[in-house]
């Protein structure tokens, strides 16, 4: 990965991985300003927004029902990672969306490819996201909320599978937005259902096994329960959660993702 | 060197197919032979240099860049509106690699661009002219073998032109270009070649002046369909290909208007020299009333919404017809004597 292992060939032409390595380091730093300078107050509510969302859920949650609905876990901490993972896959997905269009102009360099600025926005959102969670994770435990998960190798994979998750939507929302703008609107009307559906205010638990048949054919319910499970010792996940399952739908996302950025890659720079 | 074998382009939008923009191009640019690309709007050169640049990838074809080549620099693209000029430029400057210094990329544009305090300001706060500065600065601190240029000097002022043009006088012998131009004379000074391209063909001359000529000979031909005479007619003379067509195109044309025109034009030329004051006042008078029906003439067809290509002949009798009245005008003020004024 060193200077000294890629050394340039011999006409001083630089290789492709090379090349590569230098537009994401030049569209890391980019985005990364950006994303947290361009508008005012871009760090606040990057915490203000999840933590306004928890406020209310919660406040919601205890006009609604007192009961502990969750076995062995914590109403809030269960609340937050399902949150925290969900905003992870979300994130990702409408990055990948914006992320063609709003780089548009940098394809005048024959060195960057319209996959570029998925890849780097999404390692971006990631590292950005893993930094508010751990906040998240100090807030609670000064507020005397057990949030230190149980198993923390386990909870660092699941997060890393959530993110891969969300690279795969997001590769694959990036051609799909931006080659049919039309159906830009449905990924972002698809949002709202999506976080209800996949169990990040609710417990699904009690749900009937017909109705859970369905919701399971959803990947993000399976990575939240077991991202949930490293979380919280004895948590009794979902039945039917199948780590098997989460991690074929990722994988597939991810493949049919990069060839589309393959197959499409004229028409995503002529746009 | 730059290889282009076998090259067909041709744009698909919304659904729709178009027409070949570049049909079979065949073409090897050497190293170190600086090209001027000629035709008319849409002709394909832009297409053909964004090919070049690998920007955009041919429908069948290849383009071989054997040496290292610039993107195309000129007015639109390449920047992040709403990045500042400078992390625009250090973006540049990171993606083309570690074998150059930010800082140095840096300092060199600042110092050719001049933007002042506006290097600092989003891109999209630019004038055309101030884009232009930074982006021709930026290609300039790299060390291309092959520059690309799409009109990049066109907006600049004259003292923008100048250090356009000396920087790339510094550059010869070290790197070569190919530019596209409408202004002739840049294109004499900084190209040695010339490549045509008329209706998606392109053809190779080994001498800029034979390029123009043959840009020329198109243009002229196309002017006369327009009604309009060329303004140069010693440099279509000198052009093979069209002496007889352009006159037949004339002919054909419904419209007298564009002849008269011409003959308008040449009275200019005419007009007797030993005048007395009266006449001259009476040719003033009739040039005057000439004038006027030129004019009504002109705001008849404004009025009548022809379309512009219709509407040029009456435009170019009024402006032949006023060019006449000022130098009828001019007579009169130089027989009169000067206490005569009332």
């Amino acid at each position: 990965m060193s200077q000294a292992s890629n050394p340039p060939l011999s006409n001083g032409v630089r290789t492709s991985w090379q090349v590569t390595r230098s537009v994401w380091y030049a569209m890391f730093m980019r985005e990364a300003i950006s994303r947290t300078m361009a508008d005012r107050m871009g760090w606040f509510w990057m915490i203000a927004e999840p933590m306004a969302f928890t406020l209310i859920m919660v406040s919601m949650r205890s006009f609604i029902s007192s009961d502990r609905l969750v076995v062995n876990a914590e109403f809030i901490p269960w609340m937050i990672t399902g949150m925290m993972g969900f905003f992870m896959i979300r994130e990702g997905m409408m990055r990948g969306l914006g992320a063609v269009d709003a780089n548009s102009a940098l394809f005048a360099y024959r060195q960057v490819l319209p996959v570029d600025p998925v890849l780097v926005r999404n390692a971006l959102e990631g590292l950005l996201r893993t930094l508010i969670f751990l906040l998240f994770i100090a807030g609670a435990l000064m507020l005397n909320v057990d949030m230190v998960p149980d198993n923390a190798l386990t909870a660092m994979g699941w997060w890393l599978s959530l993110w891969c998750l969300g690279l795969g939507l997001g590769l694959i929302a990036s051609v799909v937005g931006t080659l049919v703008p039309e159906l830009a609107t449905v990924v972002k009307m698809v949002n709202m259902p999506l976080l209800i559906l996949s169990g990040v205010i609710f417990p699904l638990n009690h749900l009937p096994h017909w109705l859970l048949e369905y919701l399971l054919y959803n990947p993000i319910v399976h990575g939240l329960e077991l991202l949930r499970a490293s979380f919280f010792h004895g948590y009794k996940v979902v039945h039917g959660t199948d780590a098997t399952y989460f991690w074929m739908f990722t994988l597939a996302t991810i493949a049919l993702g990069l060839l589309m950025h393959v197959r499409f890659k004229e028409k995503l720079k002529a746009k | 060197m730059i290889e282009i074998k076998g090259l067909y382009k041709r744009y698909h939008r919304q659904h729709r197919v178009y027409d070949w923009v570049l049909e079979d191009v065949n073409l090897t640019i050497p190293a170190g032979v600086s090209v001027g690309l000629l035709g008319r709007n849409g002709a394909g050169k832009s297409t053909l240099l964004r090919l070049i640049a690998g920007m955009d990838s041919p429908d069948r074809g290849e383009v071989r860049r054997l040496c290292r080549v610039s993107w195309p620099i000129g007015l639109s693209g390449g920047f992040q509106g709403s990045m500042t000029g400078r992390q625009n430029v250090k973006f540049v400057a990171r993606v083309h690699g570690g074998r150059y210094k930010v800082d140095d990329i840096i300092q060199k544009v600042q110092d050719f661009a001049e933007l002042g305090d506006s290097f600092d300001e989003p891109i999209k706060t630019y004038s055309s002219g101030m884009r232009a500065r930074l982006n021709f600065g930026l290609s300039l601190a790299f060390d291309f073998d092959v520059y690309l240029s799409d009109e990049a000097t066109a907006v600049g002022d004259r003292a923008f032109k100048d250090k356009a043009t000396k920087a790339f006088k510094d550059k010869v012998g070290k790197a070569s270009l190919i530019m596209v131009s409408h202004g002739e004379g840049i294109l004499k000074e900084l190209c040695q070649a010339g490549i045509h391209l008329k209706d998606g063909r392109a053809t190779w001359y080994d001498d800029i002046t034979d390029a123009i000529a043959a840009y020329h000979a198109e243009t002229d031909e196309a002017r006369m369909a327009y009604g309009v005479v060329p303004i140069s007619p010693t440099k279509q003379a000198k052009t093979a290909p069209a002496p007889t067509a352009p006159k037949a195109a004339s002919v054909a044309l419904p419209q007298p208007v564009p002849t008269e025109a011409a003959q308008e034009k040449k009275a200019v030329i005419d007009l007797p020299e030993d005048l007395t004051l009266p006449q001259a006042r009476q040719q003033l008078s009739k040039i005057k009333a000439e004038f006027d029906a030129a004019r009504t003439a002109f705001e008849q067809a404004k009025a009548d919404n022809l379309p512009p290509r219709e509407r040029k002949p009456y435009g170019d009798a009024l402006t032949a017809a006023r060019e006449r009245l000022h130098a009828a005008r001019r007579r009169v003020q130089a027989l009169q004597p000067p206490q005569d004024d009332d």
